[in-house]
């Protein structure tokens, strides 16, 4: 008879782990413990006054409130602008000076000494981020979401001929690497923007869930059909420069306005060129989300323009940071990896491959056209400037 | 929602055929919709002011006003009305009439080469119209909805000029 396994008494501990680096818990004991202690002394005085007994009640105080103005419902609900409409909490701030979590139009000025504040808040400006369809979006993105579990008729999902199902396995495994970042870059500003601009933290967190949907929908997509293939340097060059964008409002327009931009012509063709009634359910609800994003970019570029102090200056700054941003989406967008696959599928297979390229030649035309057309739309006009070349590189 | 659809599809195809292009014809989609909406409620909002135009002999111009979860306005459109719709989609009857057949055949679903995005991403042979590409893009931000709209036409008969 066999000597049998070690039971788990018998096996020696585990050494620690220490999840978090040393010297980080050290340094937040520090910073709670010693040198931050408005807390303590708020703890000490809640203690004294609960072991006299005593009330404070200072909370229903309303002197200072805006209380009794209530909010009525308009026929979708209580909305952002039907909240915004009672005097005075549809009053935002040119900059943010409240840098912690006290809500606007809360009694907070009494107890602005005992606040914490928060460096991470440091996207102070309205200009920055706020657009007039920002609540519009808001509440349409709330209402038109969808379910990348339940809502594709996945067991419709037919398998295609093998170049067909591999360029769309492609073009799926292509749109997972860029939507990641779709949400990374409203995920990396989110946190940055102070509570004041509530609204916008709150499109900002749809169109996180958004991409998150896209992403997940796409990879699902591929696995089903065969399988992911290739991650594309081009792509990643792209998707670095939007993260690392030097302000919100250039990122947002990398991102937003020209990526998106193109993304969602790429999710039209998606749709115009699906083999399967799933792949047409799967674009056409993209579309739709990604349309949203494009346009909170427009109109976030052009209340930046037309608020900022120095027109001219803010101008000269985004066709410097365009001039970039145009070349390495120009990268991504030129890429084998994309490029291919979508010829495949517009031509029909890939020995129509040089077909597929020619109408893929016009997409480029109209995208460009619709591209300048938003910039025009939020008063930066490319039309002179614009470093992507009007006609597809492969026509020229 | 194909179940209810083919239901009522039966149930419209007792009913007098309605023609397209007309407004009888719009106004019934805009009925059909108002009638369906928890599956617009399941769509989401769509505010937007479409207009849908036939060109050549036959030709007739409409202007669908989409309003939250309905179709609260439908209106062959007027002079004083260019500026109304946020996008026009614009085709000869030809166009329309191959959508409207590809739907009815489909019990609800256009093959996959008459869906409305597909006649249109080209430009042709469905025209995007629009001054504004905010306005214009709004045909994409509420897609589904439009396209349901007009799916909805399977629920009764449609008939059309003849040549």
């Amino acid at each position: 008879m066999s000597k049998p396994a070690a039971s788990p008494t018998d096996l020696s501990p585990l050494p620690p782990e220490h999840a978090v680096p040393e010297e980080s818990l050290e340094s937040y004991e520090l910073a709670f413990g010693q040198q931050m202690t408005t807390w303590a002394e708020i703890l000490n005085d809640n203690g004294e006054r609960l072991q006299a007994g005593r009330f404070s009640l200072h909370w229903m105080e309303t002197d200072k409130a805006n209380w009794g103005r209530r909010a009525k419902p308009s026929s979708r609900g209580m909305t952002y602008a039907d909240t915004n409409r009672v005097e005075p909490y549809g009053q935002m701030p040119e900059k943010a000076e409240w840098l912690n979590f006290a809500p606007r139009g809360s009694v907070r000025d009494p107890y602005a000494q005992r606040m914490p504040v928060l460096s991470a808040y440091d996207v102070v400006d309205r200009n920055e981020l706020w657009a007039e369809n920002v609540i519009t979006l808001y509440e349409e993105a709330k209402a038109r979401q969808w379910n990348a579990t339940r809502d594709i008729p996945w067991d419709e999902l037919k398998s295609l001929p093998e170049d067909l199902e591999k360029a769309t396995c492609q073009l799926c495994t292509f749109l997972t690497e860029v939507e990641f970042v779709a949400g990374d870059f409203p995920a990396k500003w989110l946190y940055r923007i102070p509570q004041d601009f509530l609204e916008v933290k709150s499109f900002l967190a749809t169109q996180l869930m958004d991409e998150a949907r896209h992403q997940e929908v796409f990879r699902k997509r591929a696995i089903a059909g065969g399988g992911l293939l290739h991650a594309s340097p081009g792509f990643e060059w792209a998707l670095k420069a939007i993260m690392e964008a030097p302000s919100h409002t250039m990122g947002t327009f990398l991102l937003n306005l020209l990526g998106e931009g193109l993304v969602l012509s790429i999710f039209r063709s998606g749709e115009m060129i699906a083999k399967t009634h799933v792949d047409k359910e799967i674009f056409r609800l993209c579309l739709q989300d990604e349309a949203r994003h494009v346009s909170y970019g427009v109109m976030e570029l052009k209340n930046h323009l037309d608020n900022v102090p120095d027109r001219d200056a803010a101008l000269e700054d985004m066709h410097r940071f365009a001039d970039v941003g145009e070349m390495v989406i120009l990268t991504a967008f030129t890429e084998a990896a994309l490029i291919e696959p979508l010829a495949i599928l517009l031509g029909g297979g890939v020995n129509r491959i040089e077909q597929g390229l020619e109408q893929a030649g016009a997409l480029w035309g109209n995208f460009i056209e619709e591209y300048l057309g938003r910039c025009r739309r939020a008063g930066f006009d490319r039309s002179e400037r614009c470093g992507i070349p009007t006609q597809a590189p492969w026509l020229q | 929602m194909a179940d209810a659809q083919e239901e009522s599809a039966v149930q419209g195809k007792n009913a007098e055929p309605l023609e397209f292009p007309s407004l009888a014809w719009f106004e019934r989609l805009a009925a059909l919709m108002n009638d369906n909406r928890a599956r617009q409620e399941k769509l989401g909002y769509v505010d937007c002011v479409a207009g849908f135009s036939v060109t050549g002999t036959r030709a007739l111009a409409v202007q669908v006003t989409f309003d939250e979860f309905e179709a609260t306005d439908v209106r062959v459109t007027g002079e004083t009305d260019s500026n109304r719709a946020d996008f026009t989609l614009e085709a000869e009857l030809e166009t329309w009439q191959a959508m409207i057949e590809s739907i009815a055949a489909g019990n609800g679903r256009p093959a996959l080469d008459q869906t409305l995005n597909r006649l249109s991403h080209m430009g042709t042979p469905l025209h995007l119209l629009s001054d504004d590409p905010l306005r214009r893009d709004m045909y994409f931000r509420f897609n589904q909805s439009l396209q349901e709209f007009f799916n909805a036409s399977a629920a009764f008969t449609t008939s059309f000029p003849t040549s």
